[in-house]
């Protein structure tokens, strides 16, 4: 019951936030589509806010015509990102681990690096043919790089009192490793992987431009051709929403795994964690009622 | 409480010194000495000490001379250039856990709550147990943080954060506990309140110290012994005893006899410090 | 013992460590390049599909040298790329400052910045080239479209994440708007505005590429997008090495621009620019 109280205040709060801005908007659309209508600006650059709201009803509401070519681009865009991630982030691992490995295999990442990616699109698409393979391959070689060098950077930067203090506890190499190196190099890897992402999903719809049969860039290659500028942009519009949809997912996970980053996550781990402390091992008083998450 | 001038006496016989060193030294050191790799940095010098059971020894000089260098070396993070240093009667080639170590920055995981980190040093050991849980929330308690004991470090104040570090120090269960200057970021209040704090503890648990500082009065108020540094090369110039009953109280620090005592390692630093 | 053993054979070959590895790279590099062919010459991989290594040097033999049929198309890229980049990171850093400056600007304008950072702005080429019919303009403004928004956000982020006590330190001294700008904001957030400008050069060259496929008319993505569709892989290859170099260079260009501007970041730079003022307050004094 409070919470649902708590949440409608939340709710209360972003309204109200969010009421001047879109007190601006309203009153900018009718401007704009004046300025449009009046032959001020010509409505081929910009169409006027009726027809993008005409398409956006047509394209999502009355035909859903887009939600295919949406959950395409998705699908790509994903899996993708997912491969990239995987290769990317094992080779860094062997990279920390591995001076020899790191030397032998530095050159040809950067080699990487400084081609831009999109540069093998058409290359891309002769080798993986039409469909959705050469989408994923694309998305995948443009993903990597971004996570590859956050994630080495990560692991590779250890702050060097803690290094210290870790041999001198006599840990291992490997418990270094997973109990120092890792964690702490967590909020580099989670900063490459949001990169990874959005540069995932430009691979994805470049390719899509130069070649496909399906996917919101197909879809905007062809609202475009056809000067409907209406609906290209509520196609692009589509794209936005995939790149937020993304992001916040990644932003979601970023905030659970790297949580003593994060201001409002910090004490509700500290509170989980007293209270798993005191099922598992019994505490001599309720941690509850402590001060566990004061200041 | 611990014999130094026969101590000394023996520096000078090198050579047999060498492999006794006191009987019941804790940490015996004869001719020890570390040059840098490049060769041009001796950041230390010939030092002989012996330092008895559960004696608190400070080291002060000026910055550069040495002291976190002799500290590294006694915790067998670097290795030295000559000479021979014993750790318990056991020459001192790698990391050791009897002997613990703490810097001046807290270096606690940001990822784990102060409970957590107190229980790094056994979690690398071993596996835990109820019991060394129990002990990890009773050292906790023993430094003042047992409220505190699920918070985050970034949650605590600086000093909260030195006093996980030190509750993690004794976690480890050595008896020679090393301090680089384990205060020194602190303010002036915390700092003193730490330091009785640190007195009251190494004294409940019996460990052998050796604390550095950049503070006279704090290095004679807390100490035994107070080996003066100087600078280029990095050297042990004089061992100073201090005579002061324990168990002392801050007031001391205004005694005219604890004056004379910090007047004598002022005349020893010379007229920089 | 037995290091300076090694070490003595090292020397009795004549070859140090910085040798042997050149030496070990230089290995792998062959045998991938070798596997390629052998795997080629033998039936493993198409050659169609897969251009072999030797048919990629004679491909750049072809294009660089006997038919030169590159050399405009480079030309093309890269006076777009320039211009575009010049044009839309200029704009990108003085409307992040403008922004940046004002707090209820800054606050209507975090909406749209959010939202558009998650589009693709890529993905508005098409958009541009019907608006603004084929040719150079629309290329040009694709090229602007991506580089407009790395240095802009960075900018923004820079100036807004003064530290607060130098800001307090400027106010006490009494430092107009303008002297703040210039003696602590900016400055204060070149490293990162000059990490915009990096991120924006590898996107022009890349938006370039992305208006060059979908026009098809001029330019190296043109020329890789003609030969991959004649199945002439090796030429294709060849075009997207001369693009690994071309990237290459833009990215040595960048780091020289960053060491040169802000200096304060680097062991060298600090050297190189603490002699000249030093130099500079001798000749006045
Ligand atoms: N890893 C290293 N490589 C080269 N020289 C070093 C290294 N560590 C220390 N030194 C040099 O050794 C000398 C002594 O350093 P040390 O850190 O022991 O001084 P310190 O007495 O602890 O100084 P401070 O009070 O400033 O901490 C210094 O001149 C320093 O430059
Ligand atoms: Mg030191």
């Amino acid at each position: 019951m409070s919470d649902r109280r708590s949440s409608s205040y939340a709710l209360a709060y972003w309204a109200l936030r969010a009421l001047p801005h879109l007190l601006l908007l309203l009153a900018l659309l009718p401007v704009w589509e004046l300025a449009v209508s009046t032959g001020f600006i010509t409505s081929i650059l910009v169409p006027p806010p009726s027809e993008i709201i005409a398409s956006i009803w047509e394209l999502y509401v009355l035909d859903g015509t887009i939600y295919p070519h949406f959950l395409i681009t998705l699908t790509e865009t994903v899996a993708g990102f997912a491969i990239g991630a995987a290769v990317a982030i094992t080779l860094a691992v062997c990279s920390a681990l591995s001076e020899t490995f790191k030397r032998y295999v530095s050159p040809y990442a950067i080699v990487l690096n400084v081609t831009p990616g999109i540069a093998l699109t058409p290359v891309v698409i002769a080798w993986f043919g039409y469909g959705m393979g050469s989408k994923v391959a694309l998305a995948a070689i443009i993903s990597f790089f971004p996570i590859f060098v956050n994630a080495l950077t990560g692991l590779l930067q250890v702050d060097r009192d803690s290094e210290e203090m870790f041999r001198s506890l006599g840990a291992s190499d490997r418990q270094a490793f997973l109990k120092l190196r890792v964690p702490a190099s967590l909020p580099l890897v989670f900063a490459g992987l949001k990169i990874g992402l959005t540069t995932a999903l430009i691979g994805a719809v470049v390719a899509e431009f130069a070649q496909a049969t399906a996917g919101v860039g197909v879809l905007m290659n062809r609202f475009s051709f056809q000067l409907d500028m209406g609906s290209s942009i509520a196609t692009l519009l589509s794209m936005t929403l995939i790149g937020l949809l993304l992001f916040y997912a990644m932003e979601f996970l970023d905030d659970r795994v790297v949580f003593w980053r994060r201001e409002g996550r910090r004490s509700v781990v500290s509170r989980a964690r007293a209270r798993r402390w005191a099922a598992k091992f019994g505490g001599h008083e309720s941690p509850e009622t402590e001060a566990a998450s004061s200041k | 409480m611990n014999m130094p001038t026969q101590n000394s006496g023996q520096a000078d016989t090198a050579d047999q010194a060498a492999d006794a060193g006191a009987k019941d030294a804790v940490v015996a050191a004869r001719g020890l000495s570390k040059t840098f790799a490049d060769g041009t940095v001796v950041a230390l010098e010939g030092a002989s000490f012996d330092i008895a059971p559960g004696s608190f020894v400070s080291l002060v000089g000026p910055s550069g001379c040495g002291k976190s260098t002799l500290l590294r070396l006694i915790a067998g993070l670097i290795d030295k250039s000559s000479g021979h240093l014993k750790v318990h009667g056991k020459p001192v080639d790698a990391p050791r856990t009897d002997v613990g170590m703490m810097f001046q920055r807290a270096t606690l995981l940001e990822w784990r709550t102060a409970i957590e980190n107190v229980l790094l040093p056994t979690e690398i050991k071993r596996s835990l147990t109820k019991e060394d849980r129990r002990n990890a929330a009773e050292l906790l308690r023993m430094v003042g943080l047992h409220d505190f004991r699920f918070s985050f470090p970034t949650q605590l104040s600086g000093g909260m954060q030195q006093r996980v570090a030190l509750a993690r120090l004794l976690q480890t269960g050595a008896d020679v506990l090393l301090l680089d200057e384990p205060f020194g970021a602190l303010d002036e209040f915390t700092r003193e309140r730490l330091n009785v704090e640190l007195m009251r503890i190494v004294a409940e648990v019996g460990a052998t110290t050796l604390f550095v500082t950049h503070n006279i009065a704090e290095a004679i108020f807390l100490a035994d012994q107070v080996f003066v540094m100087t600078p280029r090369p990095g050297r042990i110039a004089s061992i100073v005893e201090v005579p002061f009953e324990r168990p002392r109280s801050p007031s001391l620090q205004t005694s005219p006899e604890f004056n004379e005592v910090v007047a004598e390692v002022r005349d020893i630093l010379g007229e920089d410090h | 013992m037995p290091a300076a053993d090694a070490d003595r054979g090292d020397r009795r070959s004549g070859l140090g460590l910085q040798q042997r590895r050149a030496l070990n790279h230089a290995a792998i590099f062959l045998t991938i390049v070798g596997l390629w062919e052998l795997g080629s010459r033998m039936g493993w991989l198409d050659p169609l599909f897969y251009p072999r290594p030797s048919n990629i040097l004679r491909s750049f033999w072809l294009i660089y040298i006997e038919n030169g049929n590159i050399w405009p198309e480079i030309y093309s890229t890269a006076s777009l790329v320039l211009s575009g980049f010049v044009a839309g990171s200029v704009l990108g850093v003085s409307l992040g400052a403008l922004v940046g400056l004002n707090g209820m600007v800054r606050r209507f304008v975090k909406p749209y910045v959010i939202v558009l950072e998650a589009t693709p702005r890529i993905a508005v080429a098409p958009l541009l080239i019907a608006a603004l019919g084929f040719g150079a303009s629309s290329k040009i403004a694709i090229i602007m479209l991506v580089c407009f928004f790395p240095p802009f956000i960075n900018t923004l982020s820079g100036v807004v994440n003064v530290d607060e006590q130098r800001l307090e330190l400027f106010r006490s001294l009494g430092a107009s708007k303008l002297q703040l700008m210039r003696k602590l904001v900016l400055p204060d957030a070149l490293p990162v505005i000059m990490a915009g400008e990096r991120l924006a050069m590898t996107s022009a060259l890349s938006g370039a590429l992305v208006a060059e496929f979908i026009q098809r008319d001029q330019g190296l993505g043109a020329l890789i997008m003609t030969y991959t569709r004649n199945l002439n892989m090796a030429s294709s290859f060849a075009c997207i090495f001369t693009l690994t170099i071309l990237g290459f260079l833009i990215f040595r260009f960048m780091e020289w621009l960053d060491r040169r501007i802000a200096f304060w970041n680097s062991e060298e730079g600090l050297q190189r620019v603490g002699a000249r003022r030093r130099k500079r307050m001798e000749g006045l004094a």
